[in-house]
């Protein structure tokens, strides 16, 4: 697991490709590198999608990115949680520091 | 080995050799109408062997084993000879097939599609498709069915129908006595008997269909139907199939095209008559 203390940016790798597909009620990720399946729900594929370009981005980045779309509530908050997800995404090894 | 014998089931080459006569002369009996594999290279071997030399002879005791075997597997009698030997098929395939992805579930076939049925040991799976194949549909199998990845199409595996308890019964009056082997009684799953299928389903064990209604039959409860959510569905089937995550991608990619594009349904039934009704109804609803 990555000491993720301090990470301040996140991106994704070419190598972090996943294949995605919608089923009615989630989202399934095939993460080439890995061989594993992964099962997310919103907003997992929302953030995944807004990392396409490969460019690093800041949790606060991330924040405003998904706040063009969405009502995320209090900024704070959101925040918080965006960094969750991401940290999250680091240790399944779909996302990596920048 | 002493005694042994090569079978075809479905795509399936497997020879078994066991050090004792009587299990390969029951397999002898029951699959007669399957293709005759003398002397062809099989792609699987099963081995059923003394657990020790003494063990040969005195109160005899079995450990099945072959190409892929499970060091901690439980010794069993000589009695169930006939279960071991259907085990060792069972788990030759489970652990070493990579031509299809392997999901375990049973299936029948009606107008070129099938009804693929899924579920725990004791949901019913097989004992339906047991009286299905006796009633206009054509038994495909009744422990795994093996989607081809490139095409989607489901294709047979129409071994032996291993029936439990109750469903011995049941299937006996349905078929005759003349189609159903010796009486394992008092195995680690209760009592067992195995059927043969019927001639055409061993006839046309090399052609598949497209699936075109899924089922999670669930015996003993009041007769209910529910639909079920893809990730669900998807999780159920990655849980029931042996070599999903051993395929890699195109695993990934063939079970997904499933998940979208065949109807789902969960249902409850207290007896096989209801259950039939049931199958016949969503059949016309849904496939």
């Amino acid at each position: 697991m990555p000491d993720l203390d301090g990470v301040t940016a996140y991106r994704r790798d070419e190598a972090d490709a996943v294949a995605t597909c919608v089923l009615d009620d989630l989202t399934l990720l095939y993460h080439h590198r890995s061989g594993q399946t992964h099962m997310v729900i919103s907003p997992v594929p929302e953030i995944l999608e807004r990392m396409a370009d490969g460019a690093p981005v800041t949790v606060q980045a991330m924040h405003d990115r998904l706040a063009r779309d969405y009502d995320l509530g209090p900024v704070d908050d959101a925040v918080v949680e965006i960094g969750v997800h991401l940290d999250a995404l680091v240790a399944l090894g779909l996302v990596r520091p920048a | 080995m002493k005694h042994a014998i090569t079978l075809r089931i479905g795509p399936a080459t497997f020879r078994i050799g066991s050090a004792w006569r009587q299990p390969i002369a029951d397999l002898a009996r029951l699959y007669a109408a399957y293709p005759d594999m003398g002397g062809a290279i099989a792609d699987f071997t099963v081995r059923l062997q003394p657990t020790s030399l003494a063990r040969r002879w005195v109160r005899p005791s079995i450990f099945i084993t072959g190409d892929h075997g499970l060091a901690d597997a439980a010794p069993m009698s000589l009695a169930h000879g006939l279960l071991a030997a259907e085990m060792g098929m069972n788990l030759q395939m489970a652990l070493g097939w990579r031509r299809h992805l392997l999901l375990h579930a049973s299936s029948v076939e009606k107008d070129g599609r099938v009804l693929v049925m899924t579920g725990e040991s004791g949901s019913g799976k097989s004992t339906l498709a047991a009286l299905l194949g006796e009633r206009g549909w054509r038994f495909m199998g009744d422990e795994f069915a093996l989607l081809d990845m490139d095409s989607g199409a489901i294709l047979p595996f129409p071994r032996l129908v291993s029936l439990k308890n109750r469903a011995i019964e049941v299937v006996t009056q349905a078929v005759g006595d003349a189609r159903m082997g010796p009486l394992l009684a008092a195995t680690a799953k209760g009592d067992i008997r195995h059927m043969v299928p019927r001639t055409d389903a061993v006839a046309r064990m090399g052609d598949g269909g497209m699936p075109a209604l899924l089922l999670f039959p669930r015996f003993g409860h009041d007769a209910a139907v529910r639909p079920l959510g893809q990730g669900e569905i998807f999780m159920r089937l990655t849980q029931a199939s042996t070599n999903y995550v051993a395929l890699g991608e195109a695993a990934f990619t063939a079970l997904t095209r499933f998940v979208a594009h065949v109807p789902a349904r969960a249902i409850d039934f207290p007896t096989g008559d209801d259950a039939i009704a049931m199958v016949d109804r969503l059949w016309e609803e849904l496939a």
